[in-house]
């Protein structure tokens, strides 16, 4: 299954993406000595009926990028073509997939903050979307924990639960809930449920005695060995094998795509998970990634190393969209809107996307109302995220008699958006909006970054391809990471800090190779500079006492901002961002705010028929 | 991607219907290929596993768990009945014992010395499967189901809540364009599918319950409406599984919005027949969409389909429906394909067509707001 | 106001009566005339007071303006012989005389003191006088004021708790630890410990020290972990078995709870820490909590505690064991907010209340710690009168 021949000699690369709706297909070779994404197609996927075999959609994909890029790829008998020649097929292909729903995990362990958590990080990191994390103390009882596990229908179990020489009881109760309520697998009656046990090593040859027919047992290490530590890996490892031997084997067309691809097929979220983490790594910075498509919202993030994935399940633009409103309410949806809308129609609207979910916004008003919606389901679901990725809970403390006052418990959140280096959008409604401005408002008011923050777009959602290629060939995937996946939408810089509007907020100095710009913002304000996508430029910010640009409240920061096509933003509505849902307050300051960023310019003739 | 592919929902006078039901887990299944069925017959049964009753017996008596099996009185797979003695401890020196009583009827299955746990499962629930479809069965999975086929007339809807029902068709409504209010609804629609023509109100709904009817099937609902009449938000469209006492079926989606002509239009051609209605609505991965199916009897049954299923592409002369704002509900004619993406008013780029509406006007729509008129 | 002119009337006080003296024993030397006496001296008892004081007034001397003051004496009517009680300066008609027996009655006499030492003819009070005890004391009006304020704060945050106002409490980090701790227990199969100090249920601590068992019983029984709970007072151990068995069945799992887990040890000081330190060398359970009245065991059983690697949690109102606590545990609730935690656990509306009035009580004193210094060092550094006074007035009136 791997290539042969050292990577050098490697010159055509094919990844593909099996989404559920969409086959795409990219062809990544060298130009000029560095690896670019060269070609892409896309089709249908066509896992269901009438078609039932991923591979026709996958081998549509590639037949449009054989077409455009003059190389044939695909032969006679419908098969990719390997290894490459000259003129024809390619050195590597690779794939990911999250047809039929990706995959669909229920997670249980001990004590739902510690070991259930863990096993919930490991699922997620994996790329699996966690239906329950069953635990002894989610209070539920006994019987309502069986129900529960009856009437879910997952791809795999993963249990953990104890450190190691720890706990048994618990362990062994939770897999004699399991045995007996034998959860039905989605796909057919003859498929064996995989249950993978990560915990306690002590209880493993129990919880052996206990799982036995119709459940297909595989034992790994301890995914929390010790209270202080994770091992999530050969948890992770384990899910992917399971995902590949169990899942994909059952999903119509797999078989075939497994033998074509040079590295295992991943889901895909792991894979976008897999390529933040590779370029956290290579260039030292933490990343916040997020993926918003109709159905769910999956955020990563990678903070001084540790990586986090948290799935949103029920947020999202279309399939969800309904449930972001039942989250937020009406009016912290409308707070966005520079104009007002009839409720009863929005209600209306709201639904019917939910039921017609591939429709797009066809006036601005529609569009404008979809980006509100965007922003709200975006801040939930980092909410959500901060919430999760914390630091290890029942960890015990080394205290002075210094900390008398300052009693900090464990699991605080590491997410940090102060320490932010570089936020990376996906999915429709942000790679789509007519104008990358808008991508970039939508990101800055959802995520509220702190100091210094670039902002980019995934171009075509090209990460998952990359994620997986970064396995095989991680120079080119970087390569083309960096100069085709990403486009560079600017920088934010926005101090931390709560003021009085209209008074000062920070002082700012700009140096370009053949300009300088300074000046003073005022609080509640904003303000783009621009900055192209090639410029660099030295920026000094003087917060005002009481803001911090990331070097302490009141302190001179100086750094070097990459611009974007969007230019750099200075944001001074201070953090937290304060938006009233009294519609005279916010409508005012969203309108103000979008005329300075230059959001929506034919919103000013809508706007003065609406007053 | 040249032929654009715009689904939309079917609306036929006579097809040619099959439908799969089958069990969720193996049992028995009760019809023969050739078979006739009815529409409420049960064309195949099975038990399901009973409850689980979970006990710490350790916990209850205090004991260690290692001593649970030797103080069961009961050994697994032996059934106990509620009130018997389930386990008695040692007490010490033969006295001060205490003893377990049982509260639920079951079969031990398990008993833990790891953590002293006592599974107890309760009876077999039975499992039934419906033909839904009257027709003839077809095809036969062994213990799992069967395909039933009929002649009918089929119509999808947009959105449903609420399971399968059975009943005649009963028209509420004069016109395509009419509301179906709380006044339509007389209490002689008991146990009938009441065909409505564009948004049903809340009160009809409630009217609709009170009367006793199967089914409701309209054009539109109110969101507002349709929360009241659940008691909830809707989140996310999976639906089905709702038990409010009525199936509604909603063909074109929320808000004021009629009917379209050609469904209302063979919803009074087939009043009074026997039909079955499904809510269940699922806009995900393996898209469920709610219907009414409406079987021709068999002396009905002529062997001659209509031009039926095939679905044609987006051509010029197709008749489609908006499917979104600003033109949403709106049914014209496509007049146009541009090749190349155009922008939209949002400041998209999107391909889109022309489509003269039926009011006359010309509009440009993008082509993902658009569905075909099926037939 | 009169406390504040005692305090400077004693020293001339004094002086007077020597020049008093002077003139009484050296009368040769008095040459001259005397001046004209003042008049119309009424004696009246003093109104808001306990019964010892009688305000004098008269009509000043026709010659007052040379004179050096007026003598004021005193006699009650069972001694024979008037005495000094006050000299006054000119220009001053009236007198509040203090400490006075309210058994007796008073007799008073003025006379004007002249330049030449000399001293007038008397005017005299005619009827003795009685002080009379009134119910209320008038000079404690500010402190009935302070008392009704703090009184009053926390009655009414009582009353606006019981009325369903959300009182929120600052979070305390121990507490959240609870559900740390039980569960780093359950996760290492291990039990958890609880210390409720070792005095007897006469100490508000322990009681307090219960409350936060009832926290924790539930988690544990939440969790399914095992809770043990040796005590050094039986009746302690009754009170923390029936706290234990209503947080077990308020959890949802009466049938986990065990009466066995709590037990009594020995009254015995030492005898019981030993028990306890064996215990967790022997059990090592992996949460211990300590949480009542410590005296020398506290650190005894912390380090046993960290060095058996548990997660601990302490809280105690002993001011002594405080430091050892904080050093050795992870968590520790300190002093007040040891009773904080028993009110913020138990969610009454009357704690709550009157912790919250409490508060508000402590932002007074506060304040008025503040404003006093702030305004002695103001008048220190200006001089100005007017600071002063009201520095005075602050002191030596306001809070006595």
């Amino acid at each position: 299954m791997t290539p042969t021949g050292s990577l050098a000699n490697i010159r055509v690369i094919l990844a593909t993406d099996c989404g559920s709706t969409t086959t795409k297909a990219i062809l990544i070779q060298p130009v000029d000595g560095v690896y670019r994404q060269t070609h892409r197609g896309e089709a249908p996927t066509t896992v269901e009926a009438p078609f039932a075999d991923v591979t026709l959609g996958v081998i549509n994909a590639v037949t449009e990028v054989q077409e455009l890029a003059g190389r044939r790829l695909v032969n006679s008998e419908g098969r990719i073509i390997q290894p490459a020649t000259a003129n024809e097929g390619c050195d590597i292909y690779i794939s990911t997939s999250s047809a039929g729903g990706g995959l669909q995990m229920m997670v249980a362990g001990v004590v739902r903050e510690m070991t259930g958590e863990s096993a919930k990080r490991a699922a997620l990191g994996a790329g699996a979307i966690v239906m329950d994390v069953i635990a002894s103390n989610d209070r539920r009882r006994p019987h309502e924990q069986i129900q529960r596990i009856r009437e879910l229908r997952p791809d795999i179990i993963l249990i953990s639960g104890g450190v190691d020489g720890g706990t048994t009881t618990h362990v062994v109760q939770i897999a004699e809930l399991i045995a007996p309520a034998k959860p039905r697998p989605r796909f057919g009656s003859e498929y064996t449920l995989p249950i993978i046990y990560a915990g306690n090593r002590d209880a493993a040859p129990l919880v052996q005695n206990v799982i036995k027919e119709g459940f297909a047992l595989t034992v790994v290490d301890n995914l929390r060995p010790v209270l202080e530590r994770e091992n999530l890996g050969p948890a992770r490892d384990a899910i992917h094998n399971l995902f590949l031997e169990h899942v994909m084997k059952h999903a119509p067309g797999y078989d075939k795509l497994m033998e074509w691809v040079d590295a295992p097929i991943m889901p895909t979220p792991g894979a976008v998970g897999n390529i933040l983490q590779t370029i956290a790594g290579r260039q030292g910075v933490n990343v916040v990634g997020v993926d918003i498509g109709g159905a769910t919202t999956d955020v990563f993030s990678v903070f001084d190393g540790t990586f986090n994935r948290t799935v949103s399940a029920n947020l999202g633009m279309s399939y969800s969209i309904a449930n972001v409103f039942a989250e937020t309410g009406m009016a912290n949806v409308l707070r966005w809107m520079p104009f007002d809308m009839d409720e009863r129609q929005l209600r209306n609207r709201v639904k019917n996307k939910m039921i017609r979910p591939t429709t797009i916004p066809q006036t601005l008003e529609a569009l404008v109302f979809e980006q509100a919606v965007a922003r709200e389901a975006l801040r939930l679901a980092y909410v959500q995220h901060k919430e999760f990725a914390t630091t290890l809970k029942g960890v015990q403390q080394q205290r002075t008699v210094g900390d008398t006052f300052s009693q900090a418990t464990s699991g605080q959140t590491i997410v940090d958006n102060m320490k932010l280096d570089l936020l990376v959008a996906s999915g429709g409604v942000l790679s789509h909006a007519p104008r990358m401005h808008q991508t970039a408002m939508m990101l800055v008011d959802a995520f509220e970054p702190e100091g210094f923050t670039r902002l980019a777009k995934d171009s075509i959602f090209m990460m998952p391809h990359l994620g997986v290629l970064a396995q095989v060939h991680p120079q080119a995937s970087l390569e083309v990471f960096d100069r085709d996946c990403l486009i560079h939408l600017g920088a934010c810089i926005a101090p931390r800090g709560a003021g009085k509007a209209g008074r000062p907020c920070f002082r700012f100095s700009i140096r370009t190779g053949d300009r300088e710009e300074s000046g003073e913002m005022l609080y509640g304000d904003l303000r783009l500079v621009p900055l192209g996508e090639r410029e660099t430029a030295i920026v000094i910010i003087d917060p005002e006492r009481g803001f911090d640009c990331g070097g302490g409240p009141g302190k001179r920061v100086e750094r070097e901002v990459r611009g974007g096509t969007v230019g750099m933003i200075l944001d001074a509505r201070g953090r937290p961002l304060v938006v009233p849902t009294a519609r005279a307050a916010s409508r005012e300051m969203v309108e103000r705010w979008g005329a300075a960023l230059g959001l929506y310019p034919e919103l000013a003739p809508l706007l003065t028929r609406h007053s | 991607m040249s032929g654009a592919y715009t689904p939309g929902l079917r609306v036929t006078a006579r097809t040619r219907h099959q439908v799969r039901r089958l069990l969720p887990i193996p049992g028995e299944v009760l019809v023969k290929v050739g078979d006739r069925v009815e529409a409420r017959q049960v064309v195949a049964h099975t038990f399901m596993p009973g409850d689980i009753t979970p006990l710490n017996l350790a916990k209850q008596l205090s004991m260690p768990p290692a001593d649970v099996p030797e103080c069961m009185l009961k050994k697994e797979g032996e059934r106990v009945e509620p009130g018997e003695v389930l386990a008695r401890t040692k007490g010490i020196f033969g006295r001060f014992r205490t003893e377990y009583k049982v509260a639920v009827a079951g079969t031990i299955e398990s008993i833990s010395s790891v953590t002293g746990q006592v599974i107890i499962r309760g009876a077999e629930l039975p499992v039934q499967v419906l033909a839904y479809l009257a027709g003839r069965a077809i095809e036969i999975a062994p213990r799992e189901g069967c395909v039933i086929e009929s002649d009918v007339s089929f119509v999808q809807g947009i959105f449903g809540i609420g399971g399968e029902a059975f009943g005649q068709i009963r028209l509420a409504c004069e016109a395509h364009d009419q509301d179906l209010t709380g006044a339509r609804i007389t209490p002689d629609m008991k146990d009938c599918i009441v065909v409505g023509g564009a948004r049903v109100s809340h009160e009809a709904l409630e009217r609709a319950r009170g009367v006793g009817a199967a089914a409701i099937v309209s054009g539109g609902i109110d969101d507002q409406d349709l929360e009241r009449f659940l008691g909830y938000a809707l989140g996310v469209a999976i639906t089905g599984s709702e038990r409010v006492g009525l199936t509604v079926v909603v063909t074109e989606g929320f808000g004021q919005i009629a009917m379209a002509e050609r469904t209302f239009t063979l919803m009074a051609s087939r009043q009074g027949a026997d039909a079955a209605v499904n809510g269940t609505t699922q806009i995900r991965a393996g898209v469920m969409r709610p219907e009414v199916v409406i079987p021709w009897s068999r002396a009905e049954a002529v062997d001659e389909h209509g031009p039926g299923t095939t679905r044609g592409g987006l051509e010029i002369g197709a008749p489609v429906r908006v499917i979104r704002d600003p033109y949403f509900g709106a049914i014209g004619t496509v007049t146009g394909l541009p090749p190349e993406p155009q922008v939209l008013p949002s400041g998209s780029r999107a391909r889109v067509l022309q489509v003269t509406l039926n009011t006359g006007d010309g509009v440009i729509i993008p082509r993902a707001n658009v569905e075909l008129i099926e037939g | 106001m009169s406390s504040s002119l005692k305090g400077k009337g004693s020293a001339k006080r004094s002086i007077a009566a020597a020049v008093a003296c002077a003139a009484l024993f050296f009368p040769a030397l008095a040459a001259g005339q005397a001046p004209a006496p003042p008049s119309g001296l009424t004696a009246r008892d003093h109104s808001w007071d306990n019964g010892t004081r009688i305000d004098l007034q008269w009509t000043a001397s026709a010659d007052e303006a040379t004179l050096r003051g007026y003598v004021v004496r005193r006699r009650s009517t069972v001694e024979t012989n008037f005495s000094v009680v006050d000299i006054v300066p000119a220009g001053t008609n009236a007198l509040t005389v203090g400490s006075l027996n309210r058994e007796a009655g008073h007799l008073f006499r003025v006379t004007a003191l002249g330049a030449n030492s000399l001293e007038s003819t008397p005017a005299a009070t005619t009827a003795p006088v009685f002080p009379t005890m009134e119910w209320f004391d008038g000079t404690r009006v500010w402190f009935l004021f302070t008392l009704v304020l703090l009184c009053g704060s926390v009655v009414a945050f009582i009353v606006l708790a019981r009325r369903g106002m959300p009182l929120t409490l600052r979070r305390i980090a121990g507490l959240e630890a609870v559900d740390d701790a039980v569960g780093r227990a359950t996760e290492m199969g291990r039990p958890c410990l609880f210390i409720p100090g070792i005095n007897d249920m006469n100490e508000i601590q322990t009681i307090a020290g219960l409350t936060i068992l009832s926290r924790v019983a539930k988690t544990a029984a939440e969790y399914d972990a095992k809770l043990e709970v040796p005590t050094s007072k039986s009746l302690v151990m009754t009170a923390a078995r029936e706290t234990m068995q209503t947080a077990f069945l308020t959890a949802g799992r009466p049938e986990a709870y065990n009466p066995d887990s709590v037990y009594y040890v020995t009254d015995e000081q030492f005898g019981y820490v030993a028990y306890v330190q064996g215990l967790m060398v022997r059990e090592k359970p992996a949460a211990c909590f300590y949480m009542g009245s410590f005296f020398a065991e506290s650190l005894i059983l912390a380090e046993t505690g960290n060095a058996i690697g548990a997660i601990q949690i302490a809280g105690t109102a002993q001011p002594a064991q405080l430091p050892f606590f904080v050093a050795a545990c992870d968590y520790t609730l300190i002093g007040e907010e040891f009773f904080a935690a028993s009110a913020y656990l138990s969610g009454e509306p009357d704690q709550l209340g009157s912790l919250k009035g409490q508060d508000v009580g402590k932002l007074l004193v506060g304040a008025g710690i503040l404003l006093g210094v702030l305004g002695a060092t103001a008048a220190a550094l200006t001089g100005s009168a007017f600071i002063e006074s009201l520095v005075n007035f602050f002191t030596g009136t306001m809070l006595t």
